[in-house]
């Protein structure tokens, strides 16, 4: 029972926020719902407006409108920031400087003790999230010498500091190799394990599709959908395509032949059919109904091309026994 | 707040522009010091001739009037003359907050500062006492290096301690003022080299002049008595009564009207 109540808590809760740069709205009445532990992909295009949300979840920028609510306490209270680590589209680093030296800089900004007197020392913290990161052996190089890569990871171990509940993460394996991008994931899922709750805005979907619990995808400022990745899951299974000369005459023929199979109206040709596991018997069909068929066959449709239909603002016509819109 | 002081006291023991800094401003102080010695006392003047640095006929035409240069002069005066009143010591303060103020928002670290600190004034605040601090520092070893190399070539008599004190605590707090006018600078173009420069127009009295000698054509220009750069430049030596207080007053007034201006400019522009 306390484990579903739990999990009806918001970690980031957003009510109509907005931002405008020149009364042009970036961020455009966001309602935004982050559980708590879930792993959040916010997708969109560059410019969408992620960034810019990213920032004022952080509060790096001032909305314009709306509230920000992070684990039930408005965005501007101090313990509030205490519970949240962010890394906003690179990581902020002195060049002149270590990694080890960045680390202590931020601790210090954080007021993390000197000694080990108060549990979380902070050279403790400091060593801790270099070795979680592989930052340990950089020694004395400075930050203007670390590769992209090195410069994300830092950033992220940065962000770590402090043990934060809630981790913002923009474009956070930008720059990394595939052993680094996997590194990365790895040690994301293992933070989500420990309970942390991760927002991560990312251009790489396959990537964030491997991980993320929850979806937002952002279309000019709007949020245009929120979904789980069951949710998502089910929509993007595997469905039969056909593109024939008379959708019209088509459509109530499979519909009368194939009962509760969830039917969807692609465009004035195309035809999409769900649950399905063969195919042959409907050139049959359609051809005894003199129904001509220009292209058919199986298709299943991964998070890049939900994400690109959903902005295309693609919305299609869908029949489940009779007509629904998805 | 004292959590981000910690943390930029962290850097600016580490910040190489600060110790280059530090050097060229005691390069100066030896410099101005042995140009002094050579110019103004005879054991310099016979090592100048002697090293054929100049000439002696020359030396002996302007013998008289060169031997007044070090006259009615005191270790106060000289340390005036060489770092202070023609804006020097300002100008190095001033370059030295704005590389290190702007260096957070150059690197990017301020989105770290400011994600784990709401409350920007102290973000202000904290890059002031760091500069006040650095300030201290600063005048106590410029000054103490021209105690030392004064003492070294008994150039000038030395000066009554508690003159000392009372000038160099005003300087301390005109130039403090000077590093906030500058970290305003700093917090609104967000810019390295606009803010050099600024830091340099700004402290070398460039503005001041230009704008007193427009302002004087219409004999406007007692607002020039008010500004920083005429109090450190023609600022009191010593303290002979209430009046000389007033300096404390005009430094301070800055000092809180550039910080609050950068807070409010940092908490209305995003990071």
């Amino acid at each position: 029972m306390n484990e579903k109540k739990s999990l009806q808590k918001y970690a980031v809760e957003t009510i109509s926020l907005t931002k405008e740069y020149n009364k042009t709205p970036a961020v455009n009445h966001l309602d935004m719902k982050v559980r708590e532990g879930a792993i959040y992909g916010f997708i969109g295009r560059n410019g969408a407006g992620k960034s810019t949300t990213l920032k004022m979840l952080c509060g790096l920028a001032k909305p314009t409108s709306g509230e920000i609510r992070i684990y039930d306490k408005s965005v501007v209270d101090p313990y509030v920031a205490k519970r949240v680590g962010c890394l906003i589209e690179s990581a902020g680093l002195y060049p002149n400087m270590t990694a080890r030296q960045n680390m202590i800089m931020k601790a210090k900004c954080l007021g993390l003790a000197d000694s080990g007197l108060q549990g979380q020392s902070q050279e403790n913290s400091v060593d801790k999230i270099l070795s979680l990161t592989g930052l340990s052996n950089t020694g004395n190089k400075k930050t203007k010498f670390f590769s992209m890569g090195m410069k994300q990871r830092l950033g992220i171990a940065i962000a770590l500091l402090g043990n934060p509940d809630l981790l913002i993460l923009d474009e956070p394996i930008n720059g990394l190799d595939p052993e680094g991008i996997r590194e990365i994931r790895q040690l994301l899922l293992k933070l989500n394990e420990e309970g942390k709750t991760l927002i991560i805005s990312s251009h790489i979907l396959g990537e964030l599709s491997k991980i993320s619990t929850h979806y937002g995808i952002i279309k000019d400022g709007v949020l245009v959908e929120q979904i789980s990745r069951e949710s998502l899951e089910q929509k993007c299974k595997s469905y039969f395509q056909l593109e024939v000369d008379n959708i019209s005459h088509a459509l109530p023929l499979i519909t009368e032949h194939t009962p509760g199979v969830r039917t969807e109206v692609y465009d004035n040709r195309t035809l999409r059919i769900y649950d399905l596991s063969d195919g042959t018997w409907l050139h049959q069909l359609l051809a005894e109904n003199h129904i001509q068929i220009y292209s058919s066959g199986f298709h299943h449709m991964d998070l890049e091309e939900y994400f690109l239909a959903r902005m295309d603002g693609q919305t299609h016509t869908a029949s489940q026994g009779g007509n629904e819109n998805v | 707040m004292f959590n981000l002081l910690r943390m930029d006291l962290y850097r600016i023991k580490r910040s190489l522009s600060v110790y280059i800094c530090l050097a060229i401003m005691l390069s100066i102080t030896v410099l101005g010091c042995w140009m002094i010695w050579l110019l103004g006392t005879p054991e310099g003047r016979q090592s100048a001739v002697n090293s054929g640095m100049i000439e002696t006929e020359l030396l002996m035409e302007e013998l008289e009037d060169e031997s007044n240069l070090l006259e009615g002069m005191d270790l106060l005066e000289m340390y005036r003359n060489m770092s202070m009143d023609g804006g020097f010591y300002p100008c190095i303060i001033c370059i030295i907050t704005s590389l290190f103020v702007c260096a957070d928002f150059q690197s990017g670290f301020i989105k770290n500062i400011m994600s784990s600190h709401r409350n920007r004034w102290r973000y202000v605040v904290s890059k002031l006492l760091t500069m006040g601090i650095v300030n201290f520092f600063f005048t106590m070893i410029s000054f103490g290096f021209c105690f030392l190399t004064n003492a070294l070539f008994h150039m000038v008599p030395f000066t009554n301690w508690l003159d000392v004190l009372f000038y160099l605590g005003w300087a301390w707090v005109i130039t403090t003022a000077f590093s906030s006018l500058i970290i305003a600078i700093c917090i609104f173009t967000r810019n390295g080299a606009i803010s050099i420069l600024a830091a340099i127009i700004f402290s070398s009295g460039l503005l001041v002049t230009v704008l007193s000698a427009l302002s004087s054509l219409f004999h406007l220009d007692q607002w020039v008595t008010y500004t920083l750069y005429f109090n450190m430049t023609y600022g009191p030596s010593s303290y002979s009564g209430i009046g000389d207080l007033r300096i404390f007053g005009i430094g301070l007034a800055f000092l809180v009207l550039y910080t609050i201006i950068a807070s409010i400019v940092l908490s209305k522009k995003d990071i």
